[in-house]
C-alpha cells in the first residue's frame, strides 16, 4: 500500500461522537473565597455614598461658617473704624481750646496761686492770691479749625440741666437746645450757678 | 499566520498612535504648565483676583502725658464707575422688598447733600467720559458721611480708603509738630522724625465671583503692612496751650511782629513748652503767613542783648576773677580799646557810677560788662560763650534750626569782641538762650536740650534719640552766685513789680536789644526778652519770653507780663512749692 492508498482507502464515515457530559470546574477553596460577596459591596457603596453626603453637608456648613466669619470680620472692621472715628472726636473735644472755652462758658476762672499745708507741722506756706480771672480774655488765640461748630456746654439759667449750644466758626452762639441730661434735683436759686452735690 | 501578523501590526499602530497622542498631550501640558504658566496665571488672576492696598498707619505724635497732637484718621474717597451709570437712573430696593425709581439727578443730589459737593461738578465727573470705569466724586469724607453715602445703595458708587492726618489740638504745638502735604511730611517733627512715624503699605489679594462678589476666606496677604511708631515729645500740651495763649495776648497787646516763649526743665533739659506767635494750625496751612509755619525759637537767631550778661559774668566768676560784690567803676561812656569815635553806652544816661558786679547785672549795664571784659582775654571770653552753647545749634536739631553767630575774636573788630559779651553784634536763638539758663539753673551742668523724648515702634520697642554729652560749663558755686545776682533783678530791678511772684524766689534777667535793619545799622526796633529760673534757690524750670519789634513798649517791659504769667502757670502745672528762705540781699553799689 502506497501512502496514497493508505490515505484514500480510509472508509468515509462519520465519526460517531459520544454525547458530551456537562462538566464544571469545581472551584477551589481559594476561588470560592475570592468570589464577590453582595453584602460587603453594598456596605462599601453605601459607605461611599454616606461619605459623599457628609462631605457635602460639611462643605455646606463650612461655606456657611466662612460667610459668617467674613461677615464678622467685616463687622469688626466697621467697629474699628467706628472706634477710630469716636476717639478722633474725643481727642478733639479734649483739646485745650475746647476745654478752656467750655470752662469759661460755665463761668469758671483760673485759680490764684496755691497754698501748701504741711501735714506734719500744720504750717501753711505760700502766698494766696485772688483768682486769676479769664484765661481767654480777648478770645482764644490758639486756633483750631476742627472745632468750628462744636457744641459748648452751658448752664441753663432756670435749672440744673446741662444744655449745649452750638458755636459757629465766628464765635457766635446759637440758641441753646436742651439735651435732656438735666438732673431731678432742685433748681439753684442763682442763675448761672454750677449744679453741685450738697456735702457735709 | 496572516491574521496574527495583521493583529500585531494593528497593535503596534495603536501603540504608536497612543504614544503620539501622549506626546502631543505632554507637549501641550509642558506648554501650559511651564512655558505659558506665568502668563496664564496672570490672565486667570486678572479675572478672579482683586488686589487691594492695605495701609500701614502713620504713628501718632503725642505729648509727654500721651495727649495726641497728631493722629492718623480714616477718610474715604467716594468713587464711581461712569460706565455703569445709566441715564434712566436705577431701581433702589427698599427694606420691604419694593423698589423705588431713582433718577440720575436725584442720585447726584443725594450725594451732594451728604457730602457738600457741588452737584454740577459731580455730574460733569460722571458724564465727561462715559466709557471710563473710575472717577473720584468726593475725596476724604469722614466715616459718618461715608456710611450715609453707602446707605444710598447707588449701584455705580464705590469707595476707597484715604488715610489722612488730623491735629486734634489745632495750633497747640503746631509749630513743633509740623504738618503733612499731599505727598508727605513737609515740616517740623512730622518731617524730621518721618523714619519713626512712617508706616509701610502692604497689599493683599482676594478672589471674586463672576459678579464681583468677594469670596470669603480667599484673602491672601501678599505683603503685610507695618504701622509707624509713636513719637513722644517732651512738651506738656496744656502748658503749651497756656504759653501760646499768654504769648499771643501779650504780643498783640504790644503790637509785636512775632514772639517765642520756652519752658525748659533744668534737670534734664526737656522742653516743656515752646510757644510761637504767630503759631500755625496744622489743620489749616493758610492760618499763618508762610514765614511763620515753623518754630522761630529754633529757626530765627536774633541779637539777644542783655539776657546774655549772666553768661559773661559766670565765666568771670568761674575763673575767680570777680565775685558778686567786686566793685566796678562804671563811667558814662566806655571807649577803652575801641576805634577812635566809637563808644559803648548804657540804656540810661549816667555819670560815673560805682556798681558791684551784682549791680552791673541788676542795672543791666553795658559799660559795666565792657569794663569787666578787660579782666579776661578775648579768647577766654569767646570760649566761655561757646561753652554755654552759643555759635552752634542745640542738640534738638530742629528742622531749619539756626546756629546763630558768635564771632571768633581773630576774625572780628575790637568793638564786637566787647559787645557780643552783652548780646549785641552776635546772634542766638531762643533755644540757645534757654539752654544757657538751663545750665545756670542746673548748677553749671549743661544738659542737651531735648524735644523728642522717644520713638515707640509699633511692636513696642522704645528708642531714645542720642542727644549728646552733658558738660559742666561752670562750677555749681559759680552758678549759684550768678543766680543770686539775677535774683536782684527780680527784687530790685526796674521790672520788680511785674516779674516778682509772691512766695517764690525767682532769678531773672531782661534784655532789650536793638535790631539791625537791612543796611546793618541799628534803628528804632527792638527785640525784647525776659528769661529766668524758678525757684531761684533750687531751680526746676527755666522760662524765656521774647517779643520782636513791639510797637507800644520798646523795652523788656513788653515781654515781662507774659513771662510772669507763664511762670505762674509753671508753678501751678508742676506744683512748685513756695520758697522757704528769703532772697539774698547783695549790695549793688559801693
Amino acid at each position: 500500500m502506497t501512502a496514497l492508498a493508505a490515505t484514500t482507502a480510509r472508509p468515509l464515515r462519520q465519526p460517531v461522537e459520544a454525547p458530551r457530559r456537562h462538566l464544571e470546574v469545581a472551584p477551589s477553596r481559594a476561588q470560592r473565597r475570592a468570589r464577590p460577596r453582595l453584602l460587603p459591596a453594598l456596605v462599601t457603596i453605601g459607605g461611599i455614598g454616606v461619605i459623599l453626603l457628609v462631605q457635602l453637608l460639611l462643605s455646606i456648613v463650612l461655606a456657611d461658617g466662612a460667610y459668617q466669619i467674613s461677615g464678622l470680620q467685616s463687622a469688626k472692621h466697621d467697629a474699628v473704624l467706628q472706634q477710630h472715628a469716636l476717639s478722633e472726636q474725643l481727642d478733639l473735644l479734649a483739646s485745650p481750646q475746647h476745654l478752656a472755652a467750655n470752662a469759661e462758658a460755665l463761668g469758671m476762672v483760673a485759680s490764684g496761686s496755691a497754698l501748701y499745708l504741711d501735714a506734719k507741722t500744720g504750717a501753711v506756706t505760700g502766698t494766696g492770691t485772688a483768682a486769676g480771672g479769664s484765661l481767654l480774655g480777648a478770645g482764644d488765640q490758639v486756633g483750631n479749625v476742627l472745632l468750628g461748630g462744636t457744641a459748648l456746654v452751658t448752664v441753663k439759667a432756670s435749672g440744673t440741666g446741662m444744655t449745649t449750644s452750638t458755636t459757629d466758626s465766628t464765635g457766635g452762639t446759637q440758641a441753646p437746645t436742651d439735651t435732656g441730661t438735666g438732673g431731678t434735683g432742685q433748681a439753684p436759686q442763682t442763675p448761672g450757678l454750677l449744679p453741685s452735690p450738697t456735702t457735709h | 499566520m496572516t491574521s496574527l501578523r495583521m493583529s500585531r501590526r494593528r497593535l503596534s499602530l495603536t501603540v504608536i498612535a497612543v504614544f503620539a497622542i501622549m506626546v502631543v498631550f505632554v507637549i501641550r501640558l509642558v506648554d501650559i504648565q511651564l512655558v505659558q504658566a506665568s502668563e496664564l496665571t496672570k490672565l486667570a488672576d486678572a479675572h478672579r483676583m482683586q488686589t487691594v492696598t492695605t495701609y500701614g498707619t502713620r504713628g501718632d505724635i503725642v505729648d509727654s502725658n500721651g495727649v495726641v497732637l497728631a493722629d492718623s484718621v480714616d477718610r474715604f474717597d467716594i468713587t464711581a464707575s461712569p460706565r455703569n451709570v445709566s441715564a434712566e437712573g436705577f431701581d433702589r430696593r427698599n427694606k420691604d422688598g419694593s423698589t423705588t425709581k431713582i433718577s440720575l439727578s436725584d442720585a447726584i443730589g443725594e450725594i451732594a447733600d451728604l457730602t457738600g459737593a457741588d452737584p454740577q461738578a459731580l455730574k460733569t465727573a460722571l458724564t465727561q467720559d462715559p466709557a471710563s470705569d473710575f472717577v473720584y466724586l468726593v475725596k476724604a469724607v469722614k466715616l459718618a458721611v461715608f456710611d450715609k453715602v453707602k446707605a444710598l445703595r447707588i449701584p455705580w458708587v464705590y469707595s476707597e480708603p484715604h488715610p489722612a492726618r488730623s491735629y486734634p489740638d489745632g495750633a497747640v504745638a503746631g509749630n513743633l509738630v509740623g504738618f503733612i502735604g499731599t505727598d508727605g511730611p513737609l515740616a517740623g517733627t512730622e518731617l524730621k522724625q518721618d523714619s519713626c512715624l512712617a508706616g509701610t503699605n502692604g497689599s493683599s489679594r482676594y478672589e471674586t465671583s463672576a459678579d464681583g462678589v468677594r469670596l470669603p476666606g480667599s484673602t491672601v496677604v501678599t505683603k503685610a503692612a507695618t504701622d509707624g511708631g509713636t513719637i513722644t515729645l517732651t512738651i506738656d500740651a496744656n502748658l503749651q496751650w497756656f504759653a501760646q495763649q499768654a504769648l499771643a495776648q501779650q504780643a498783640q497787646a504790644t503790637g509785636s511782629d512775632w514772639g517765642t516763649a520756652m519752658v525748659v526743665r533744668v534737670g534734664d533739659g526737656h522742653i516743656m513748652a515752646d510757644a510761637d506767635y504767630p503759631s500755625i494750625d496744622p489743620n489749616d496751612l493758610n492760618s499763618v503767613p508762610s514765614d511763620s509755619t515753623g518754630a522761630r525759637s529754633f529757626s530765627s537767631p536774633y541779637e539777644p542783648g542783655s539776657i546774655m550778661k549772666p553768661a559773661t559774668v559766670a565765666g568771670l566768676v568761674d575763673k575767680g576773677l570777680v565775685t558778686a560784690t567786686t566793685p566796678v567803676d562804671v563811667p558814662g561812656r566806655f571807649t577803652d580799646g575801641l576805634p577812635k569815635g566809637s563808644y559803648i553806652k548804657d540804656s540810661f544816661p549816667h555819670g560815673d557810677m560805682h556798681m558791684t558786679v551784682a549791680g552791673v547785672i541788676m542795672n543791666s549795664s553795658n559799660i559795666g560788662i565792657a569794663e569787666l571784659t578787660k579782666l579776661e582775654s578775648e579768647k577766654d571770653r569767646y570760649a566761655n560763650l561757646r561753652a554755654f552753647g552759643f555759635g552752634s545749634p542745640t542738640t534738638v536739631g530742629f528742622l531749619g534750626e539756626g546756629h546763630g553767630a558768635l564771632a571768633n575774636p581773630d576774625a572780628v573788630d575790637s568793638i564786637t569782641t566787647v559787645t557780643q559779651q552783652f548780646g549785641q553784634g552776635m546772634s542766638a536763638t531762643s533755644a540757645q538762650v534757654a539752654s544757657m539758663y538751663q545750665a545756670l539753673g542746673n548748677d553749671g551742668k549743661k544738659v542737651p536740650l531735648t524735644l523728642i523724648q522717644s520713638c515707640t515702634a509699633a511692636g513696642g520697642t522704645v528708642s531714645y534719640p542720642n542727644s549728646g554729652p552733658t558738660t559742666q560749663v561752670v562750677s555749681p558755686s559759680t552758678a549759684r552766685q550768678v543766680r543770686e545776682m539775677m535774683e536782684m533783678v527780680t527784687t530790685q530791678g526796674y521790672l520788680r513789680n511785674v516779674i516778682s511772684i509772691p512766695g517764690y524766689r525767682t532769678a531773672s534777667k531782661t534784655g532789650t536789644a536793638q535790631v539791625a535793619d537791612a543796611s546793618g545799622s541799628y534803628g528804632n526796633d527792638y527785640i525784647v526778652s525776659v528769661a529766668g529760673l524758678i525757684p531761684a534757690d533750687k531751680p526746676q524750670y527755666a522760662v524765656i519770653v521774647t517779643l520782636a519789634k513791639p510797637d507800644t513798649i520798646k523795652t523788656s517791659a513788653a515781654a515781662a507780663p507774659a513771662y510772669t504769667t507763664i511762670m505762674k502757670q509753671v508753678i501751678k502745672t508742676f506744683r512748685i512749692q513756695p520758697s522757704t528762705t528769703p532772697a539774698p540781699s547783695i549790695p549793688v553799689a559801693w
